[in-house]
């Protein structure tokens, strides 16, 4: 259940972290504002910088350990790694840049698909490193109180929260079923393998709707009428690190300006 | 005085799939008093709690507060609901919130409360279970202990003059139920709130109940003080329960040893210990006696 011990460490990251404390809607601000600029201006790198930033504010202000981060990014680069390859490789028009010509083959890889694997690569990279500073240092109850102070529809909200809390509650009986299940020998062979899986499932499926039953029992036995409150006791941000974030984008568009005029 | 606050006249419920789960219980609780129901595994004890608070409606019979029948409209509910908390034996069903300050002012909050004063009554209960330091944590960092008293605190928040718990002991290690029942007693003597629980701990009955009832098979078996309750060994068996292994004991010293045991069994560890000393006084006197003649 490396998963769930997976999502358990970030999550106890984000409460634990030197930036635990600063404010959300800050961190939130930077974290969607730099990933919108990052994925979607015309330019390496920008994402580049973004990527950099970010990492040096996780690992050097939110101290984050450096290995922890490190094996956070090791496989999705992996994989982003190999789909901006096969871009680099087949894709791309005009300018050709190698050209392999065989009697029965023909093989061009062009310039501008080594520009497209390249800019996909560092651009999936600086919205990755953008996401792991918000998860990582902002506790998902902070996120909730922000995402409902910028008006994100409360249904989502409420959702979002009741599947984080009973997420870790389904983790933990999971993890209880499957130790019951090998304890009786039921990884024990490729099929079983799959059979356990398959039961687990469906338990967890019945599980959650008696789990939901009984939660909202609980919550009418509090009042509950359709809405769920939460109370919003984060302080306002501060002005000047809501302008220095601004800078920050200003500043990456500028790189872009420039970049692009080279 | 003591006032009737909730009176339970010949209710039945039968739940959608065809069980019966009580079967025309007629009962009370008095203001301010701590009562337990105490039966065994499915007699009916949570389906009880359920009608306390309106959450279930029975399908015959009638529930009183406060000699009012219940309504089963959202405002009369609503009311009802802030004045009697309720407490699920799993905190995971109640705890659902990510952070426990989030989970206490849930209520205050569906209360209605200006923002400043929720704040106070997340502060204060926290403080009363013990539980500030905690306030930012999410409950999955919790303990099983942590997480009943943070439910606890969830009720307590609404400031509710009755508290309903459902096996509020259950699977906790001997000290952390010990310190839930400390508290349980602080809050009926310090704050007067009227205590409903049920369980089959029958240890922990003499040491928190002075009022109880039996149940068995949705019905109410029997009913008085734990004293008169547990004094009556057979009938206690008859139920597929056991008095306390304190009493059980003494019953045994009597019974076989026919050591000359107060009629009145004792049922906690206090009151044991009263009667060995008386005991073991009377052998002395005796000695002594006998040594004198």
């Amino acid at each position: 259940m490396s998963f769930s011990n997976l999502c358990a460490q970030i999550d106890r990251c984000a409460y634990t972290n030197a930036l635990a404390k600063s404010n959300p809607t800050t961190k939130v601000f930077f974290a969607l504002l730099t990933l919108i600029l990052s994925v979607s201006l015309p330019s390496s790198l920008v994402p580049a910088i973004v990527f950099l930033t970010t990492t040096v504010l996780l690992l050097r202000f939110a101290k984050i350990p450096a290995h922890f981060y490190l094996s956070l990014l090791v496989y999705p680069t992996i994989i982003v790694a190999l789909s901006c390859l096969i871009i680099t490789l087949f894709f791309g028009y005009g300018e050709p840049l190698i050209e392999i010509v065989l009697p029965w083959f023909r093989w061009t890889v062009f310039k501008s698909g080594v520009m497209m694997g390249v800019t996909t690569f560092f651009r999936v990279e600086g919205a990755l490193s953008c996401l792991y500073f918000l998860v990582l240092t902002t506790s998902m109850t902070d996120i909730f109180i922000t995402l409902q102070r910028i008006h994100i529809p409360k249904i989502l909200i409420e959702m979002s929260l009741l599947i984080y809390r009973y997420m870790f509650v389904f983790m933990e009986v999971a993890a209880r079923m499957y130790t019951a299940q090998k304890l009786r020998l039921g990884y024990s062979s490729w099929q079983k393998r799959i059979r356990s899986t398959a039961l687990i499932a469906g338990n967890l499926f019945i599980r959650t709707l008696e789990q939901g039953e009984r939660t909202f029992m609980a919550m009418n036995a509090r009042g509950y009428d359709g809405n769920i409150r939460t109370l919003d006791d984060l302080p306002q941000p501060r002005r000047v690190s809501f302008i220095g974030v601004i800078l920050f984008n200003v500043i990456l568009v500028f790189v872009t300006l420039l970049t692009i005029n080279l | 005085m003591i006032r009737m606050l909730f009176r339970l006249e010949n209710v039945s419920y039968r739940y959608p799939d065809g069980t019966l789960a009580l079967d025309g219980v007629s009962l009370s609780f008095e203001k301010g008093e701590r009562t337990a129901l105490l039966g065994p595994n499915g007699c009916g004890k949570t389906t009880l709690l359920l009608h306390l608070n309106g959450i279930l409606k029975p399908t015959s019979g009638k529930v009183y507060f406060e000699d009012k029948p219940l309504e089963y409209t959202s405002k009369f509910l609503l009311n009802l609901r802030r004045r009697v908390g309720f407490i699920f034996q799993d905190p995971n069903d109640q705890l659902f919130a990510p952070t426990v300050r989030q989970d206490v002012a849930f209520g205050p909050l569906n209360l209605g409360q200006p923002i400043d004063k929720v704040k106070k009554s997340v502060d204060e209960a926290l403080k009363t279970v013990g539980m500030s330091e905690y306030a930012d944590k999410p409950p999955h960092f919790l303990s099983l202990g942590q997480k009943k008293r943070v439910a606890l605190a969830g009720v307590l928040a609404m400031q509710p003059e009755v508290l309903v718990m459902d096996e509020p002991t259950s699977n906790l290690d001997p000290r952390a139920s010990i310190e839930i029942l400390r508290l349980l007693l602080r809050l009926n003597q310090e704050f007067g709130l009227t205590l409903i629980l049920a369980t089959h701990d029958v240890d922990m009955v003499p040491l928190f109940a002075n009022k109880l009832y039996i149940m068995s098979k949705g019905k109410i078996a029997l009913e008085g003080s734990p004293e008169e309750i547990f004094s009556n060994t057979e009938l206690i068996r008859s139920v597929n329960l056991r008095s306390p292994r304190i009493t059980h004991l003494f019953e045994i010293l009597r019974r076989k040893n026919h050591l000359p045991v107060n009629k009145q069994l004792p049922l906690t560890i206090g009151e044991a210990r009263k009667e060995i000393l008386w005991l073991l006084n009377v052998k002395m006197d005796k000695k002594e006696k006998v040594n004198s003649v």
